[in-house]
């Protein structure tokens, strides 16, 4: 076939841009240590990737979740714990005073031990979060769970004003976890103290009293109900963080996989790549030298 | 004496060949310069058995020329020219709707992470005020790709306008060309207006895909690969767009007859561009559009289920416009996160409705250019079809390449200047020159000869 001059240098010329333009992309992906610059440079593994890290992301989202939810059952817990403490105290003082031989004089003061057991009862039970909202008055987060009628007959003073609505927290795929716990049932105690109270500091009370004996009776009965309520709930806030621990660990094997799956399929396979570069390198350096020798040849040269 | 005036016809003709090879050699590195050579003829004896003839002539130039060649010349520089003008528009759409950060998936993906957050602690402001911020996030990145396709179709327009004036001024040069070709003819040597004619149909290929038929009269004729006449004979025709209806119609006008065209179908860079604003980048652009519509249509309708952190009902999150300029999506400036309706019973901390707010993203949506999606994967499959038509613009601009190139190759085999070959043609019609000169001398010496007969 005939050549024309002009033909051969527009040979070299495609032959440059071509090596220059390879050698360009391996060095952008060699930079990014990415395989993939563009969808375009393979749209199928991209669209993998891209579900992978929407995945990725979901999973970092629960497990974020489930980090926030440990602590917050904890401090759940630890609060309940108090009222578990509380309990057991006010039943120690309960029994202490069922004992018929106690004076008059022994029996009023134990009132003040009650007293501040009750409103110690109350209180945790009314614990706030740090931005003002009740912790154990079911999902009305903005009414005191119990609340106290001082106007109302005692024994009915203490009433429970939250509900019993649970804040469900996606921890996985359709998998949700009650994010709350609530104190219903805490009133009952609270009004069966607040009764005993009312009777042991009745002025000249004696350990023989019907009435008290009645009411230490039924609070003490109370506090054993109110024991095995709290305390089922703090066993139940314990289940959870194994459940939630559990559920963490597979999330993370679940996002080490993906980690795994998004590095191979998308990083750049660095061995490859600086094969690639070098094999370009050598072309366009085999092009330049034999540029430089074909270029010089010419028959006007020797005529 | 005819050894003289065949001599003298000798060296003539020497001296034309060698003015083609100067020519030739000074054109050397001209685009479309078609070689050329002298064409020697024997002149034939006027008479007599022993007269070997009467010199030799220069019938004419031969012009190395393949008419084949040409049409695949043509040809290919309009697939080259539709492949390569859409490939930027392309690049840059799929590096901002691919990109990490800046795609609709990031946006989508961040509302929706916003929304799990906040369902961890419901009445919590904070967490709340991360979904409406998520939210207006999100917005802005629907509101900037779709800006991205906004832009793009300003600039095809831009660009297909640009491109009428210069087809117009091809085809009325070519049309001005074909009649000096035909009105000198008959007497020059029109082979530099025929390159230069040839050069235009080259260029104005690129623009839109031609045809081209040579008349016997050596005029080319070009017309549309759709059939529509550009140029006949030294008539030229005008292409515009026609915005009387609203959407610009693109027309051609041929001696008071109007065409109208399918701008997408007529090749070229012009035909390529009008196939990417119909068949990709609008497709696209009301993609965005429906995905940004019947998300927040969607998210709109579960949050005026609900109620919000004060009881009140629940709230559109989004606004949803899509032909206002500043955007298609806005969270509307007056809302605040506690108007937020994550409650189903219209108590402060439950999450009911917020978790059926979350399950949108798994619900699915209708776009137009990759069909029934869910929510958190429409922008993958965007992105991912977007790669694909790219990947395809690659393949097939690749192809034209390689086709372009073996057309210019084969054009140059035949046409192009080979410098080694004018040296030789250099040496060998120098040494014909200097042959014939010799003839006239030794013609000269014979005459001599014949004279000093007489002078004794």
């Amino acid at each position: 076939m005939r050549i024309a001059s002009s033909q051969f240098e527009a040979t070299m010329n495609r032959g440059l841009e071509f090596n220059q333009e390879n050698i360009s992309k391996l060095t952008e992906q060699l930079a990014t240590g990415n395989a993939i610059q563009l969808p375009s440079d393979d749209p199928v593994t991209d669209v993998r990737l891209s579900r992978l890290e929407r995945e990725q992301d979901t999973v970092t989202q629960y497990r974020a979740n489930i980090g926030a939810l440990k602590t917050r059952l904890s401090n759940n817990e630890s609060y309940l714990t108090g009222v578990v403490n509380d309990i057991t105290q006010a039943s120690d003082q309960l029994v202490w005073a069922s004992d018929g031989s106690n004076s008059s004089a022994d029996l009023n003061s134990m009132v003040s031990t009650l007293q501040s057991v009750r409103d110690s009862i109350f209180f945790a039970a009314n614990t706030k979060d740090s931005e003002g909202h009740y912790i154990f008055s079911g999902n009305q987060t903005n009414t005191a769970a119990i609340t106290i009628d001082p106007n109302a007959a005692v024994g009915s003073r203490y009433s429970y004003t939250g509900d019993t609505g649970q804040q469900e927290v996606t921890v996985g795929n359709g998998i949700t976890q009650t994010a709350n716990v609530n104190v219903k049932g805490l009133d009952t105690y609270l009004n069966q103290l607040d009764t005993a109270i009312s009777e042991l500091q009745k002025p000249g009370v004696t350990g023989g009293d019907p009435a008290l004996a009645a009411s230490l009776k039924t609070a003490l009965d109370g506090s054993s109900t109110a024991l095995s309520l709290v305390s089922s709930t703090v066993a139940g806030l314990g289940g959870a963080q194994n459940v939630l621990s559990t559920l963490d660990t597979n999330h993370a094997n679940v996002s080490l996989s993906n980690e795994t799956a998004i590095s191979d399929i998308g990083q750049l396979d660095y061995g490859v790549a600086s094969t690639e570069l070098n094999g370009y390198n050598l072309a366009l350096q085999a092009s330049y030298k034999a540029y430089s020798k074909i270029s010089s040849l010419s028959l006007f040269n020797v005529i | 004496m005819s050894i003289i005036n065949n001599a003298l016809s000798g060296a003539l003709a020497a001296q034309a060949a060698l003015n083609a090879t100067s020519q030739n050699v000074a054109n050397a590195q001209t685009d479309g310069y078609t070689r050329q050579g002298a064409l020697l003829t024997t002149v034939a004896p006027s008479g007599g058995l022993t007269n070997a003839g009467g010199g030799v002539q220069v019938s004419s130039l031969i012009r190395f020329s393949n008419d084949y060649q040409n049409q695949a010349l043509w040809s290919s520089n309009s697939d080259l020219g539709a492949k390569t003008q859409t490939q930027p528009y392309l690049t840059q759409m799929e590096q901002v709707m691919g990109d990490d950060k800046a795609g609709l998936s990031a946006g989508v993906d961040e509302f929706f992470s916003a929304l799990n957050a906040s369902a961890e602690d419901a009445t919590s402001s904070p967490l709340r005020q991360a979904v409406l911020t998520a939210a207006n996030d999100m917005a802005q990145h629907f509101n900037s790709i779709y800006d991205v396709t906004s832009n793009q179709v300003v600039s095809v327009n831009q660009q297909r306008s640009a491109a009428l004036p210069q087809i117009n001024q091809l085809t009325s040069s070519i049309a001005t060309l074909n009649q000096q070709i035909l009105s000198v003819g008959h007497n020059t040597n029109t082979s530099a207006l025929q390159d230069q004619r040839d050069q235009q149909i080259d260029q104005l290929a690129s623009l839109v895909g031609v045809q081209v038929t040579t008349q016997t009269d050596g005029t080319r004729d070009v017309s549309l690969s759709t059939g529509q006449p550009l140029v006949s004979g030294a008539l030229a025709s005008s292409m515009s767009f026609d915005s009387s209806s609203g959407t610009p119609v693109l027309t051609l006008n041929f001696a008071n007859t109007a065409f109208t065209l399918d701008d997408s179908k007529i090749g070229g860079q012009l035909g390529g561009l009008g196939d990417y604003l119909n068949n990709t980048l609008l497709p696209l652009q009301q993609s965005i559009s429906q995905f940004a519509g019947q998300l927040s249509s969607k998210l709109n309708t579960q949050f005026e289920a609900g109620t919000d952190s004060n009881g009140n009902p629940g709230q559109a999150l989004l606004q949803y416009n899509p032909d206002s300029g500043s955007g298609v999506l806005q969270v509307p400036t007056t809302l605040t996160s506690d108007q937020l309706a994550y409650s189903a019973d219209g108590t402060p901390a439950d999450t009911t409705n917020l978790q059926a707010v979350i399950a949108i993203n798994n619900q699915t949506i209708t776009l137009g250019t990759v069909g029934s999606v869910t929510v958190g994967d429409a922008d993958t499959q965007l992105v991912g079809k977007l790669g694909i038509d790219s990947q395809q613009n690659q393949a097939l601009l690749t192809t034209a390449t390689t086709i372009r190139n073996q057309a210019e190759d084969d054009w140059k085999s035949t046409s192009g200047v080979n410098s080694d070959e004018e040296a030789v043609n250099l040496v060998a019609y120098q040494n014909m020159y200097q042959a014939n000169m010799k003839v006239v001398a030794v013609a000269n010496t014979l005459f001599d000869a014949t004279l000093s007969m007489f002078g004794s």
